[in-house]
């Protein structure tokens, strides 16, 4: 996965992965779309490709529904759209909206993006559990109908040490002792 | 026919033994075709099996009946390494429906090669979960043959405490026994096979015998016809032997250089083939007090036992009475006593007269004797023939009994004769050296056994200190090889000395680059140490050598789980499932990082599994536990961690979260018990002591809790967690700088972690009041209220923060 030229630091999420703070958990998950065209669908949006993307067809607001099996705890929301590849068809106002199912949803973020090539995150201030997660592009640069995007990962923070309700440890010498392997 | 089947069947052995599998099975196919003969068929499932395809041979033998010892032992091989347990087992005892064969009878009935066949069978009864049948069985095969080894690993794993020192020691049944002749190639056996001395079964002497003879030269048959090259016969059941005893032989037996005389040597180098003269083949100049049969031979033909070394030539041993001296287990022995005693001679002689029958039976026996004597090469025309014929298994050894029965007595008192005649004459002092030699040799073996067998025992009952002194002290020749480092490595592993292990085991890499096992400890221990670099190397080289072994997919799995990429992990933990589906070792890995997925199901399945494969798993009994911490169910974690605990009693880490469970069962004084316990046993434990100053903070004992932790600040400084209870203790204590300080502290030393807890501690001081964390709004509102030291610390902290 190619890293885009004008990422702030700290904003790769396979960087942020490493860190072991947080997990991505989008296997967990149902991933369904309001519309796509063939060949440009789910798939496309979650195969770790920047290359490939999700090509919606149809009226606005583009969704992407994300349902878990069970409440998770979702800690951030990584979308990545790229403004030089995609001009009019990149998202420009993103809704957040979580909830138990699809008549329950509330808006919890709306952000706008900005730059020419990043990664989006609406960070929450404190980790959200829900069932789902709607993220609705409200509108496009340039009033584009249609949107692209390139990849949306969701994560959930990592379970601190395996005994004990501490956060992490921090040194090597006490990791050590944590847990048997 | 059976005169020709010897060149064939001489041939064939040869191709065994340089490996060309191609040509043995080819020719193995033809003689058996022609033959049709069970010797025959033998011979050609052999060459398959050696040849790396066991299902040809196991369908060949089922096939066709087998009924001699040899082809249903390797029957029962070729069953249990395709996993046909039932059947291996059903060959070797006769099945479940049908009446079976007690352990007794089995050793009657494969006669030499009951060690193995025993040994065989405790592994499929271990593995069909009849673990007390299993057992007896590893310790009847340890009582015939006290140079195995993997029996007696085997009970240790089944947590048998077994006292080494009565293991590996030569009991009365051995000693008569010539020792085992180093089976194998026949290069060098005669040293080994001095050392091996007692204890082998004679089947192996023979073998080894044989080995040498063919290794050390041709076989010049004066009078047999055959081409009879000793080589051909493969010791293989004499490896093993033959691996011991060069264990013994540093040293002291070969000590016993070559005694140039007739070119033999009790050692057999390069020159001890045995005469060739056609009277008999000992070697040695010596006699040799365990080998009647020897003697015997010897007796025959004194004088061309000169002959010059350079020949050797094969002669039979005088079956009748090599048998018994395979018997009685003489070693080698071929010393070659100058003056034969006389009662010794005749009718056990008789080799060279033998019928093609009877010696048939004696070749087996002799055999066995082989060992370092393989020098010693009977001599008997008629039996030269039939030499190559049959690699003595120790199967054979059943016939070779029952006609040596009668000239057992004979053959005793012939030894006694030996052994007298050698204290007795001078002449007997190359012989009594070479006996004393032997016998010291042998003595070595079974020394190092049974120190490295009281090293295994402690490690697998976790004594990991003890392990340590005992395998340290091991001579450094023996110290310095892979497998004594590597267990010194686990045993460091399993005290949680990470470094001390890491260092043991970077050495075992550099002495011994090829060694897989154990290789998964020492990825866990680089695990632990978070040393991506040294195990991705790690990793990468083990997976390039060796793709078909659990420890390297093992390895490659830890790799990626330090790299948090757990997906992957996963995937490499499977795979070495795939490869081994019973290394247990890599279901609890695999459990481990299900664990850390969170998919508490599935690891909760890979941890039962690592459990139905091995039960003295304590990592998995472990895991089990701690799954059980994490859904909250705290009393069956608690048991899971203590049946660990019974089986890895100095475990700190153990004992650590035993104490963590039972405060959180509300039990904390036991909970303070076990955490005191567990600081006993290793001081050096951090987080014994948090969790000790934890469980005191909660039940409010606030002073001994500070103590703990500013004795714990002087260990671990850097550490985040330990400024973070320093501050909540203060908090309650209500001082709220210290608290906030040390706070701010904790902050500072990790900025990215998640870190809410700190900073929804910092704001609960605050506004107690409020259920949201505000963070920039309270940084405000603080400031009025705190010092201006304290302020700026905290915006230093902050302000890191908000990046």
């Amino acid at each position: 996965m190619a890293t885009p030229s004008k990422t702030p630091p700290g904003a790769d999420p396979k960087q942020l992965e490493r860190t072991g703070t947080v997990r991505e958990i989008g296997s967990q998950a149902v991933w369904s779309l309001s519309s796509c065209k063939p060949g440009f669908g789910v798939d496309q949006l979650r195969d770790d490709n920047l290359e490939t993307y999700w090509q919606s067809d149809g009226s606005q607001p583009h969704l992407v529904n994300i349902q878990f099996r069970r409440k998770t705890t979702v800690k951030m929301l990584c979308i990545y759209a790229d403004y030089k590849s995609d001009e009019s068809y990149t998202p420009s106002k993103i809704s957040v909206r979580v909830g138990n199912n699809f008549h329950n949803l509330q808006e919890v973020r709306v952000r706008t993006y900005t730059g020419p090539t990043s990664h989006i995150y609406p960070p929450k201030n404190s980790p959200i559990r829900t069932f789902m997660i709607q993220v609705a592009v409200l509108a496009n640069h340039q009033n584009g109908r249609d949107t692209h995007m390139r990849q949306i990962k969701i994560y959930t923070p990592v379970e601190e040490s395996s005994i004990g309700k501490f956060p992490r440890c921090t040194t090597v010498d006490f990791m050590m002792y944590r847990t048997i392997r | 026919m059976t005169v020709l089947q010897e060149p064939v069947q001489a041939a064939v052995w040869q191709a065994l033994n340089h490996y060309a599998y191609m040509d043995a099975v080819f020719l193995a196919e033809r003689l058996y075709a022609e033959v049709g003969s069970e010797e025959a068929l033998y011979l050609l499932a052999t060459c398959y099996f050696r040849s790396g395809k066991a299902y040809k041979a196991y369908r060949l033998l089922k096939t066709h009946t087998c009924s001699t010892p040899q082809c249903r032992y390797l029957l029962a091989k070729c069953c249990v390494d395709l996993s046909k347990l039932a059947e291996g087992e059903q060959v070797l005892t006769g099945g479940v429906l049908n009446k079976q064969k007690s352990q007794d009878d089995i050793i009657t009935e494969f006669g030499d090669s009951a060690s193995f066949t025993l040994s065989l069978l405790g592994h499929i009864y271990c593995k069909t979960d009849r673990v007390a049948k299993g057992s007896e069985c590893f310790q009847k095969s340890l009582n015939l043959n006290p140079f195995l080894w993997s029996p007696f690993q085997s009970l240790c794993h089944l947590g048998e405490k077994l006292d080494p020192d009565q293991v590996f020691r030569l009991s009365s049944l051995h000693i008569p026994v010539a020792p085992p002749p180093p089976i194998s190639p026949a290069q060098n056996p005669s040293h080994r096979l001095d050392t091996a001395l007692m204890e082998t079964p004679q089947d192996t002497l023979e073998l080894n015998r044989l080995n040498l003879e063919s290794s050390n030269g041709k076989l010049t048959s004066d009078s047999t016809v055959s081409y009879i090259d000793s080589s051909l016969i493969s010791p293989d059941p004499c490896s093993l032997l033959a691996n011991t005893v060069s264990m013994g032989s540093t040293g002291s037996l070969l000590g016993k250089p070559n005694k140039p005389k007739s070119g033999r040597s009790l050692l057999g180098g390069p020159a001890a083939l045995s005469p060739l003269t056609p009277s008999f083949g000992i070697l040695a100049l010596d006699p040799s007090p365990g080998d009647p049969g020897y003697l015997q031979n010897y007796s025959g033909s004194l004088d061309a036992q000169q002959t010059a070394p350079s020949k050797k030539v094969r002669t039979s041993t005088a079956p009748l009475g090599r048998q018994e001296a395979g018997r009685l287990g003489t070693g080698r022995l071929l010393v070659r006593s100058p003056a034969p005693p006389s009662s010794v001679t005749s009718p056990q002689v008789l080799s060279p007269t033998l019928v093609a029958p009877p010696n048939i039976q004696p070749r087996r026996s002799t055999r066995l004797f082989t060992s370092a004597s393989s020098t010693a090469k009977e001599n008997s025309k008629k039996l030269k023939m039939k030499f190559p014929t049959k690699i003595p298994n120790r199967k054979t050894k059943c016939k070779a009994a029952k006609t040596a029965n009668s000239n057992l007595n004979e053959s005793l008192d012939i030894l006694k004769l030996d052994s007298s005649m050698n204290d007795s004459k001078g002449l007997s002092t190359p012989g009594y050296q070479s006996i004393t030699l032997q016998r010291a040799a042998t003595d070595m073996v079974l020394y190092m056994l049974r120190e490295l067998g009281r090293g295994y025992q402690a490690l697998c009952c976790y004594n990991c200190q003890e392990a340590i002194s005992i395998l340290s002290s091991v001579p450094a020749h023996h110290y310095n090889t892979g497998w004594v480092l590597t267990h010194i490595g686990r045993a460091y592993f399993e005290l949680a000395e990470y470094t001390q292990a890491e260092r043991v085991f970077s050495e075992v890499r550099r002495i011994e680059a090829y060694r897989v096992e154990g290789m998964e400890i020492y990825s866990t221990t680089l695990w632990h140490l978070q040393k991506d670099v040294a195990l991705s190397a790690l990793s990468k080289d083990l997976t390039d050598m060796d793709r078909l072994c659990p420890q390297a997919w093992c390895v490659a799995g830890n790799c990626f789980s330090l790299q948090q990429e757990h997906d992957i992990a996963i995937k490499f933990f499977q795979r070495a499932i795939q490869v081994d589906p019973g290394f247990a070792y890599a279901y609890t890995l695999l459990g481990h990082e299900f664990a850390l997925t969170e998919e508490l199901d599935r690891a909760l399945a890979c941890f039962r599994n690592a459990i139905r494969v091995n039960n003295r798993h304590y990592n998995a009994w472990y895991g089990l536990g701690m799954i059980y911490y994490k859904q909250e169910k705290f009393s069956l974690a608690e048991i899971h961690f203590k049946k660990a605990l019974s089986i890895n009693p100095q475990s700190s880490v153990m004992l650590c979260h035993i104490g963590v469970v039972q405060h959180a069962l509300k039990k904390s004084d036991s909970a303070l018990e076990t955490l005191n316990r567990a600081i006993g046993i290793d001081p050096k434990n951090p987080l014994c002591k948090f969790h000790r100053a934890s469980i005191l903070f909660a039940n409010d004992k606030y002073k001994a809790a500070l103590q703990e932790l500013e004795e714990l600040k002087q260990i671990v400084p850097k550490e985040s967690l330990v400024y973070f209870l320093i501050g909540k203790v203060y908090k309650k204590l209500g001082q709220t700088h210290l608290a906030l300080m040390n706070f701010s502290w904790a902050m500072d030393l990790d900025p990215k972690g998640a870190n809410n807890q700190i900073k929804e501690a910092i704001d609960k001081r605050y506004l107690p009041e409020d259920e949201e964390p505000v963070t920039e709004d309270f940084l405000y509102d603080s400031e009025s209220s705190m010092t201006d030291a304290d302020d700026s610390q905290l915006h230093t902290a902050e302000s890191d923060d908000v990046l």
